[in-house]
Formats: structure tokens, sequence, C-alpha cells
């Protein structure tokens, strides 16, 4: 019977087994689990990380992130100045936005709970709204696990030994392949263009190239740069200093890119048919200038487009100034740039060769003759040594030494050359020679960091076995029968600069060294030459400070019909900015003389 | 492992002539094969029956948007062998369709629910409810690629009013320098 079932009775005592585990049910006090390691709750941005490129925005499938200006951030180069700003009520958390983050500001925290009754409130912005966020980030990305692609596509490049045998150009070019994969990691935001002196459309190319559409990309690039083939081979490269990519990568490629679209037009017909541009009939106005350089071409080609006559005077027999006769061919071939110089004389461009402004024709012809005149002559003449023995037969500067290699002169070097001084020029003086076989020296008086030419360069003329000595002051070229046949330096040591500077260099006594030599060639910077405007009436009316003519923002000097630009105008002395110069100049002339009505 | 893995594909490709390709080249125990679609109901029921690969780990898709197809991925395990098998087959895109598999294993009716409301995959003789997840979805598949995720987000949700001070970073700074970016350009533009 069941009464004497003792079941019921003992099986609640079971339950007793039970009586030293842990408890499933919640605890007292109670204690609240720690998150997964990479759990997804709110967002939190690093503000001084942040670079406002706006990648996060454009990636957000739930279009739940907006760009906003935040206060406190001055916009600048290399930053938008605008912040990601969130709606929380849309986010679905994916953190799609922090794995495409290029400097890897924005993270993902621990904190997953935010109440408030009013849905406005959901809108806020990551670091400003949240700062206690930093100290409970959890999702992250790095250049590992990041959907944006940090290492560069490799450039081809001769082998430095086999560089010095000729001068064949050294960087081989992107094919199409590279080209295409290269220009896919860009992300498009846009924040080189304000790096660049010319505010070329460097996201909008990229793209084309990125798509397959390499005549759209030639398009877009001839748009505010008639050079672009220049630029794309020998180009400082501002925008590839603010390159988001490059806050935890290597930036695009955007100069090889250039030079990758460029290249696709062979020659000038096809850049012609290819950019198709739109030419104005002739308004009247007829625009001289002085110097084919970057910004004269430059001012010419839209001077032209827009319907102006121009003529161009070149004291050379070739055009290009700076880029012609100081680049060396293995950096900038010939044919390139008169590639493009040939497409602007189909474009209706004039040009005056081997007629130099103030000798064979004088500035006040120019001045009568033309409506506007835009003087772009450059840095032609090179600072001098100041030490004795600098007239010795075989020590020369490098600026003329380059020029009369570049109009193909043969010149004989002899055995060992010292080059003195730190910058491009220097450089490319210490390459050439020593594709003319012989052996390379540069003395430069501050520390190899300090150099103001491109690393790339440096690095360059290491690999094809230049010496560079740094810390080096030249005291004196010693000679042997009116020939050079020894440059004795002195060494330096670096001291702070008092006003703050960088430092210094200071010779040591009595820590002179000879360098048996058979040429020098000094490259320590360059002024310009103005004497042709000196010598006119014109000498007081046009205002030139420390070496430098005086303009106003749309490039025109004191005296209201010149215009001026390139070297002779801007710090930065590179061919960007004097493109970027002679493109400003366009419109200041066309404001300047459509604006008055003839 | 390496052995026992060649032995497998060695046997099913005797038994079905038919795989195309096979990939054995993983450093764990995975070994994949593909086969035309009207073949994948035997080669599942002969990895069930005669092989021991009695369970059905996932059914899977991608989608090869710029080559036009649909690559459906079975993957099946044995717990005598330890070894995946991955049978993957290609369909068309423009019409994706292919025989039901869930009389092998009637999980796979499951996964066949959500590849046809996810892909848009037509199951031959599929009996289920005909929506899995999404209620009252009349758009495109949203698991294919060509779907913009963005856009449907846009026109099915209101945007919250306090959001029109958003400004575009290009246009920000194209404003800032001075830059004007001509018409033809703008199409490439972010």
């Amino acid at each position: 019977m069941s009464f004497f079932n003792l079941r019921g009775t003992l099986k609640p005592l079971t339950s007793l087994k039970q009586f030293a585990k842990k408890p499933h049910t919640i605890e007292f006090p109670l204690e609240v689990p720690e998150t997964s390691p990479r759990y997804r709750g709110l967002h939190y941005n690093n503000l001084d990380y942040c670079i406002g490129c706006g990648n996060c925005s454009t990636i957000c499938q739930n279009a739940a992130i907006d760009m906003v200006p935040v206060e406190g951030i001055e916009p600048k180069k290399g930053d938008s100045g605008l912040r990601p700003r969130i709606d929380n009520g849309r986010c679905c958390w994916c953190a799609l936005c922090v794995e495409v983050c290029p400097t890897g500001s924005l993270s993902l925290t621990k904190d997953y709970i935010f109440v408030s009754e009013d849905p406005d409130e959901f809108l806020w912005t990551p670091g400003v709204d949240n700062p206690d966020g930093i100290n409970l980030i959890s999702f992250t990305s790095s250049p590992e696990t990041s959907l944006n692609e940090y290492q560069r596509v490799p450039m081809r490049e001769l082998d430095g030994s086999e560089r010095v045998k000729s001068f064949a150009e050294v960087v081989l070019g992107y094919n199409e392949d590279e080209a295409r994969k290269e220009a896919q990691r860009c992300i498009s935001c846009g924040l080189c263009t304000e790096a660049c002196p010319d505010h070329m459309h460097i996201p909008e190319y990229i793209n084309a190239i990125a798509q397959g559409n390499d005549e759209d990309a030639i398009r877009i690039i001839y748009d505010n740069n008639p050079l672009p083939e220049m630029c794309g081979k020998v180009c400082t490269r501002r925008c590839e200093e603010v390159c988001a990519i490059a806050k935890r990568g290597e930036p695009v490629a955007i100069r090889w890119l250039k030079r990758y679209a460029t290249e696709r037009a062979i020659n000038a017909d096809m850049i012609k048919e290819i950019v198709n541009p739109e030419i104005l009939p002739p308004n009247g106005y007829k625009v001289g200038i002085v110097g084919a350089g970057p910004s004269g071409l430059t001012a010419g080609y839209y001077l032209a487009l827009r319907g102006f006559d121009v003529t161009i005077y070149e004291a050379h027999d070739k055009p290009g100034g700076m880029t012609m006769y100081g680049i060396p061919k293995y950096r900038l071939p010939l044919e390139s740039l008169m590639k493009q110089v040939d497409y602007m004389k189909k474009v209706g461009v004039k040009f005056h060769f081997n007629t130099k402004v103030g000798k064979d024709i004088s500035f006040e012809e120019i001045y009568e003759k033309f409506d506007a005149v835009f003087v772009g002559v450059g840095f032609g003449k090179p600072w001098t040594l100041g030490i004795e023995g600098e007239d010795l037969e075989g020590s020369s500067q490098a600026v003329y030494f380059l020029e009369r290699i570049n109009s193909g002169e043969i010149i004989n070097v002899g055995y060992k050359v010292v080059v003195i001084g730190g910058g491009n020029v220097a450089i490319d003086a210490a390459r050439v020679s020593r594709r003319l076989g012989a052996e390379v020296v540069m003395l430069y008086r501050r520390r190899v960091e300090d150099m103001p030419a491109d690393w790339e360069e440096i690095e360059g003329a290491e690999a094809e076995g230049v010496e560079i000595i740094p810390q080096a002051i030249p005291i004196k070229i010693h000679g042997e029968n009116g020939k050079v046949k020894a440059v004795e330096y002195l060494k330096a040591e670096m001291v702070p600069d008092p006003k703050g500077g960088r430092p210094r260099p200071q010779p040591i006594e009595g820590s002179n060294t000879i360098i048996e030599c058979s040429s020098v060639f000094a490259a320590i910077g360059q002024q310009g030459d103005y004497s042709f405007i000196d010598e006119s009436k014109f000498k007081d009316a046009i205002k030139i400070e420390r070496g430098r003519f005086i303009v106003n923002e749309i490039q025109q000097t004191t005296l209201e019909k010149v215009f001026a630009g390139g070297d002779a105008v801007n710090r930065t002395a590179d061919a960007i900015s004097a493109i970027a110069d002679g493109y400003r100049a366009v419109r200041g002339i066309e404001k300047f003389l459509m604006g008055k009505g003839k | 492992m390496e052995e026992k893995k060649a032995q497998i594909l060695e046997k099913l490709q005797k038994v079905f002539p038919e795989i195309s390709e096979t990939k054995n080249d993983f450093p764990y125990n995975r070994v994949d094969l593909r086969i035309e679609k009207n073949k994948i109901p035997a080669i599942l029921f002969y990895l069930k029956d005669e092989m021991g690969y009695k369970h059905l780990v996932h059914i899977t898709c991608v989608d090869w948007l710029e080559e036009g197809k649909f690559e459906v991925i079975f993957i099946v395990w044995s717990p005598v062998d330890k070894i995946k098998v991955f049978v993957k087959t290609f369909l068309d895109r423009n019409n994706p369709v292919m025989d039901n598999v869930d009389m092998i294993w009637r999980q796979a009716n499951t996964y066949e629910r959500e590849l046809r409301e996810m892909f848009g995959i037509q199951f031959e003789g599929l009996v289920a409810p005909k929506e899995f997840i999404l209620e009252d979805w009349d758009d495109m598949p949203p698991m294919r690629r060509d779907f913009d995720t963005e856009a449907y987000a846009r026109k099915r949700f209101f945007a919250r009013p306090g959001r029109e001070d958003a400004r575009d970073v290009r246009q920000t700074i194209a404003e800032r320098t001075g830059e004007e970016i001509p018409d033809f350009a703008k199409k490439y533009s972010r």
C-alpha cells in the first residue's frame, strides 16, 4: 500500500545534493558580469586622432552617421574639422564604421546601456558627449583587421647598379592591374585636395582610375593642371602627406596614379582627343607671358582656352623652365614634357623661344603690346658659396651644370665630384655626376634628416653609390694650374638654436679635412634675376621684397596690368605651387580684363 | 588525416565522375568539391548513407554578382572520420532553382527557407511557410549583393529631425579651398 511507500517523504531530501553548488539565480549583492572582450556597445571617438574623413558616414548602411562641425575643433590641412554624430536609434552595431576608420579613432565600447524618454537624445556625438568612453573601449580595428588596405602596391624601379649606366628613367610606372589595385585603396575623403597647392580633384580622378575609366581621369586631371605628366613624375606631393590612409599605413600613391593616367595618352593629338576642351571664341584681349616655366605654361593654357590671345616669351630654346633644365632626364624624360607643350600649341598658345626679355625684347615693349602681362621667371640665378677658389676651372654652380647636361652637352667631370648642398638640386647634380662615371661625395652642413631633398631622392642617391657627408662646411677649394684639386671642409656640431628653430651647425675649429676631387658643384639655393624689370621704367612701380614679387590674392603685382607667379612669388618653390599660381592668375587676369569691359 | 581526405575524394570521384573541381590543401579537416546541381541530392544521399556523413552542418550561399552566379554550399560531417566535406554547386543567378534536399535531413528545410528568403533561391518541392524572418517583404531578397541596404534604410525609416546640419566632407573642403569640381567629375565624388 501507498502508506508504506516512503518515496514521497524522502524525495524532497534529494535536493540536498545541490547544497554545495553555485546557484543559478541572481546573486546578492548584485554582480554585473563582464562583457565579452570584443563587445560592440555604444560608440566612442577619439577626437584627437579623428581627421573627419567621413568614411564612417559613407559606409553606414543605416544612414545613421552625419558629419558635423564640433566646437573647439578647427579645420586645418589634413583635418576637415567635422566629426561623426550618430543617431543611435538607427544604429545596428554592425561596427562597419569602426572597421573602415582609417585612423582607428572610432571604436565601440563595453557600455551598452542608454536610457532616455526623449527620442532626440539618442542623437549624440561620440567622444564629445561621452568623454569617459575612452576607459571602456572594447571593439577596435587594427591595420591587420581593418577593411582598408594599408600596404601600397610597390613601384617597380631600376636597380641602383643598373641606373648609373644611363639616363634611362628610374621609375617604371604602374601597369593597369597595379594602378586599379592601388586606386581602390583610396577612400575618397578629399583631405588631400586641401594640401595640394593647386587643389586638384584627386578623389575624382582616382575613382575614375579605380573604375577603369582612364579617359575620364585624364579629363578631370586636365581641368586645373595642364602639366600633369610632369607632376605625375616629379611632384613634391604634399597630398600624400595628409592622406587618411597614411595615418596607419602607406599613403595612396597619388603621384604614381596621376602618372599612370596621363601616360595612357601617348601623344599630343591623343591628349587633345581625350580632353577635348571647350575653347571659347577669341575675346580680343592679348596676354603676354614672360617665362615658359610651369606657372607661365599654366597661365598660357587656361587663358588660351578662355579665348585670350596668348604669347609666351622664353629665353631658352625649349619650354619648361626649371622642369626642363633643372630636373635630370632620368626623372623626367624630354618627351613627357614636350608632349604636353605640343598639346598647348594645339589649343592656340604661341611661343617665342630664344627670346630673353630685357635683352632680345624690352619689358616696356611687352607691357605696351599686351592688355595684361604674366611674369613667371622663377629663380634662375644660383647663390654662390663665397669661398676661396670658387672660380677655378671645374668648379661651377649645380644649376648651370644641370642646364648644360639637359641641353645635351657632354661634360667631363673627372674622377671625383664634390657636391655642396642638401636640396633636390644637389641630389640631382650628384646623381647625374654618378651617371657620368664619377665618384660622388655630397657635403651638407646639417644632418641627413635635415636635408630638404625628398627622402626618395636621398635613398635613390645612396642606392646609386653617392656618399653623403653630413655636418660638413666647405671653407676652401684648392687648385692646381687653375684647376680644382681638392675641397677643404670643417666638421660641424649641431647646437640648439636659442630662438627655437632647427639646430644650427657650428664649425669645430681644427677639424679641417681635405677631399681630393676633380669637380665641385655648389647647390645652396637660387634667387630671382629681375634685371629686366630693374632696367625698365617700372623699377619702382613693381614692388619686390626679399627677392619675391608682392602680389595680392589674384596674383596681381603692385602694377595692375602685371601678374606674377611661380618661384618668384611663392615660398614653397615647387612646380605644383607654380601651377597653382598660374591657375589663380588666369582667374585674376580674366576678372581684371573682362571685369572692366572693353 | 591527409590520407583519409584523399581517399574520400578518390572514392567520391569514382562514383560521381561529374565532380568538376576538388580542393584538398586545407591545413585542417576539410575537403571541397564542386558538382553540377542536379547531382546534389544523389551525392548527399551517398555521403550520408554509404560513407557515414550523417551530420548536416550548414547550408549557405555566396553571391557571385560579377559572374552572374549563386554558389550554394552544403557542409556535412562524419563523426567517425572527423572530416568536413564541402559540397558546392553553381546556380544561374537569373534562374536560381535547385532540388529540395529536406528528405535527407529534416533540418535542411529551415536552411532552405532562409536561402529562399535571403537570396531568392527556389528549392523545388519545398514545403514550408512562405515567410521566414522578414514580414511583408516586397523588395529584392536582401542578402543579394545588388540590394542597396542604405537606400532601403533611407526609404523605409524617416530621418529624425535635428539631423539637417549634416555636412558633406568633400563639399566642405572644396568650399573652403575654393576648388571648383567640374560637373562631369562629380559622379566620381564620394
